[in-house]
């Protein structure tokens, strides 16, 4: 093995990843998949390997599996761009390609993982201009729920986002709507429309 | 090494419950050969949430061993506070420990160096426990990732900007990018939570006042400007050294020109000398020498002077490799000249050095 790890260093950090990249493409087998993409969205959690990872594309290939079927796809794709989304040209980047609404859709996963990065990654997208984008009505109110959840570190996650990226007049403005509906509605698969479904209530 | 199963049932229970995370997983055995790792692993992504300073510690054997295994945790770092989990389910005639270490860097390191280690006959599995955290706790765990993330990527794009453009087009790059960060402090007046990029902010403000600072004293600010990133410090010694022998004529020609010139054309030439082996460095180096050398012979054929004995001991014309280097060498040299006498008293090891060469370029010179 330590014949493999030589062969890794040998190849390079950029060939490594596009290998991973090519192989992602290239393979039919989902377990395959899922293994690079974690592999993947583990170098992610590195600065150093930003460059390398704009310049293959990853951040578009993360953005892509967001909408996958497969959830074990999905939370390694989601952990990928919550690990470099602080990064202030990927930020821009993915702001640029609609990843918020993406994330937001991610809010309702049944995936543990995959709901904890999503909330993660609203807060680290979160800019002057995007926060209109990010707190809106409908995920204040789910983060109101989470707060609520028996689930620590969900809680945890959505107190601050409510504590620290909302203003205290847009929570009370979800809470008040939130009293009107019966608490512990799952959330609708499609999170970017409840502003709608709110109607749909009995 | 078997998964803990029950685990799988109590999603989201009670704090202090079990939660998924901490079930060890299968190993993945089908990875390809050049994903492979040092260690066999399961498939698992790592992000700010999974991570914690709170380690949870399952198999340890029932044996008393809890000051051992303390002071094997401590190796790693300061330990805030540790206590065994009754409640929590585990194997028979094991225990379960949590540990908070004071940072979260000494948690991944023993986390890594740890996990799976054999303690008292008994295997230990270590993960981390980010459910015991409080909400403080885990407010500073993200903005400690949000100012590392900052300070890193800040860092390498200062690296750039002096590699790139230390010349007169940086003040314009510079502010352009200055608005950039004022952007980022309209965010930290925004949200108090994002404040704390200030680190790799005032970094960068502080090299900004280097450049804008006026007159001779802006010269050496950008020498120093480098330094700040590590990343380009082998460029800056290098440029350093050499621009050391010429600070002092340089501050009194004050040919600001040239000294730009100087500034510009070195680092890109380092950069990519970098990746020359040496000895071709060398030799190349050496091969220009010696043509420069025919030429000026060639130049005082011209002059009269015959070549027949040795020649007398003048400044040497080294080849920088550059023109612009050239021609800034050229003044210095002529500088050097007229004020000979001060400047050979306080002789730098540069200097020194640069007249071995000399003595060594004369004797190869010597023809009889």
């Amino acid at each position: 093995m330590s014949q493999n790890q030589k062969e890794l260093l040998g190849l390079g950090r950029l060939e490594y990843l596009q290998a991973l990249v090519t192989e992602f493409q290239v393979t039919e087998s989902s377990e395959a998949k899922e293994q690079v993409l974690a592999n993947l969205a583990n170098f992610a959690y590195d600065p150093r390997n930003y460059e390398y990872l704009r310049q293959l594309k990853v951040l578009d290939l993360f953005l892509d599996m967001l909408t996958e079927d497969n959830e074990t796809l999905v939370e390694f794709a989601l952990g990928g761009l919550c690990n470099l989304c602080l990064d202030k040209i990927n930020k821009d980047y993915i702001l640029e390609a609609g990843g918020v609404a993406a994330v937001v859709n991610c809010l309702a996963s049944a995936n543990e993982e995959t709901v904890l990065s999503a909330v993660t990654s609203l807060m680290y997208l979160t800019t002057p201009q995007s926060c209109q984008e990010i707190t809106t009505l409908p995920v204040i109110e789910c983060m109101l729920r989470f707060s609520l959840s028996t689930n620590r570190r969900l809680r945890n996650l959505a107190t601050i986002f409510l504590e620290d990226y909302c203003s205290p007049l847009q929570v009370d403005k979800a809470r008040t709507l939130t009293r009107h509906t019966a608490v512990g509605i799952p959330l609708p698969k499609d999170e970017g429309s409840t502003a709608g479904s709110l109607d749909d209530l009995p | 090494m078997a998964a803990v199963d029950t685990a799988e049932s109590s999603r989201g229970s009670e704090v202090g419950g079990v939660c998924q995370h901490h079930a060890q997983q299968t190993i993945c055995a089908s990875r390809a050969r050049y994903r492979e790792g040092r260690r066999p692993r399961a498939v698992k992504v790592y992000t700010v949430n999974l991570e914690s300073r709170y380690l949870l510690i399952q198999g340890v054997p029932a044996l008393g061993v809890m000051k051992e295994l303390i002071e094997l945790f401590a190796l790693y770092g300061t330990i805030e506070e540790y206590n065994p989990l009754d409640g929590y389910p585990a194997e028979e005639f094991t225990e379960v420990y949590l540990i908070k270490f004071l940072k979260i860097q000494s948690a991944r390191i023993a986390k890594r160096k740890l996990d799976e280690r054999s303690f008292f006959g008994s295997l230990l599995h270590v993960c981390y426990a980010p459910e015991f955290e409080s909400v403080q706790e885990t407010r500073d765990k993200l903005r400690d990732r949000r100012k590392y993330i900052a300070k890193a990527t800040n860092a390498k794009e200062q690296s750039l900007e002096t590699k790139q453009d230390s010349s007169v087009h940086s003040s314009k790059i510079m502010q352009l990018d200055r608005g950039s960060w004022t952007s980022e402090t309209a965010i930290s007046k925004w949200n108090p939570a994002t404040y704390t990029q200030d680190f790799g902010q005032s970094c960068c403000t502080l090299s900004l006042k280097h450049v804008i600072s006026p007159s001779e004293q802006h010269y050496q600010n950008m020498l120093a400007a480098p330094h700040y990133t590590g990343d380009c410090a082998t460029t800056s010694t290098c440029f350093s050294q050499r621009t050391r022998m010429d600070q002092r004529p340089q501050q009194r020609v004050h040919n600001t020109l040239s000294c730009w010139n100087l500034e510009r054309k070195v680092p890109s030439d380092e950069g990519l000398g970098r990746f020359m082996p040496r000895t071709t460095q060398l030799q190349e180096r050496k091969r220009r020498r010696d043509e420069d050398n025919k030429l000026a012979l060639l130049g005082r054929e011209t002059n009269k002077e015959i070549i027949i004995g040795p020649r007398l001991p003048e400044i040497p014309k080294i080849d920088m490799d550059d023109h612009s280097l050239n021609t800034s060498a050229n003044l210095i040299r002529n500088r050097l000249k007229k004020i000979a006498v001060p400047v050979q008293t306080s002789n730098s090891p540069e200097e020194l050095s640069v007249k071995n060469q000399t003595k060594q370029v004369i004797k190869q010179r010597r023809r009889i």
